[in-house]
């Protein structure tokens, strides 16, 4: 995962593309940088399905003093994988998680976050369907 | 930069089938890219890219980080096991090293 933001835009732009290409065509097709890098991030994760609201959940407090540090949770009761995605950071992406044998469904980390913003979770679940949620984070000092 | 130095904490001896938490953190400063160092010029990324824990060789969990992961990246979850086993973690590095740690699970009867 040595992808540049360069490289990540310009596939997503082509799967984007691909997508609307394969949408019998009568959509017409954006240029990428029209489009909202956030969305586009989420697009290739769901390769362009669109994730129903609900069903995960996304743990972090409300008001974040350290921007470089922020606790966050996320889980989703039979899910395969959740991905997440800060709509204010330099480059949307932080984590997916990817659940095998043994585990519960949820896991917890420490991510970095520019400024207030909105946290965005997808999760693919076991029958290959798609679910989102979102969570706004005031951020006192951003850490990028 | 110093050498990455692997740390996890769970229990030694756990119940079949009774969820218990791992925590995991590995000392590593996860240069964005963006940043510049105190000559001006900009320190390159360099980030642990993925994290994989396998329970007797199978995946329980993998993790593709991103740079917005905080430096001394932190993980942790639950897991169930029905048999005594070897824990292993893997964090992968940007210039390609792999830090490894392994424990022993025992399942109490």
């Amino acid at each position: 995962m040595n992808a540049t933001r360069r490289d990540v835009l310009s596939l997503a732009a082509a799967g984007l593309t691909a997508l609307a290409a394969g949408m019998t065509g009568f959509l017409p097709v954006r240029p990428a940088r029209a489009a909202n890098e956030t969305q586009l991030a989420i697009a290739l994760f769901t390769k362009g399905a669109l994730p129903l609201e609900g069903g995960v959940r996304i743990e972090a407090p409300e008001i974040a003093d350290n921007g470089g540090a922020v606790p966050v949770q996320v889980s989703a009761e039979g899910a395969r994988r959740i991905a997440l995605f800060a709509d204010g950071n330099p480059s949307p992406g932080v984590v997916v998680f990817t659940f095998g044998k043994w585990v519960k469904t949820a896991a917890s980390t420490r991510i970095r976050l520019a400024g207030s913003q909105k946290l965005i979770a997808v999760a693919e679940m076991a029958d290959g369907t798609f679910r989102t949620t979102s969570r706004a984070i005031k951020v006192t000092a951003g850490g990028c | 930069m110093q050498k990455p130095r692997p740390r996890v904490k769970l229990p030694k001896s756990v119940s079949k089938g009774v969820p218990f938490t791992v925590r995991t953190r590995i000392t590593h400063p996860m240069h964005t890219g963006l940043r510049h160092g105190r000559d001006g010029k900009p320190i390159p990324r360099r980030i642990i890219n993925r994290f994989v824990v396998r329970y007797n060789g199978e995946e329980a969990i993998s993790v593709d980080l991103e740079r917005a992961v905080s430096a001394d990246p932190y993980f942790s979850f639950e897991m169930a096991v029905q048999e005594s086993g070897d824990i292993e973690f893997e964090w992968v590095d940007d210039d390609g090293s792999v830090y490894r740690l392994g424990r022993r699970v025992e399942v109490k009867s």
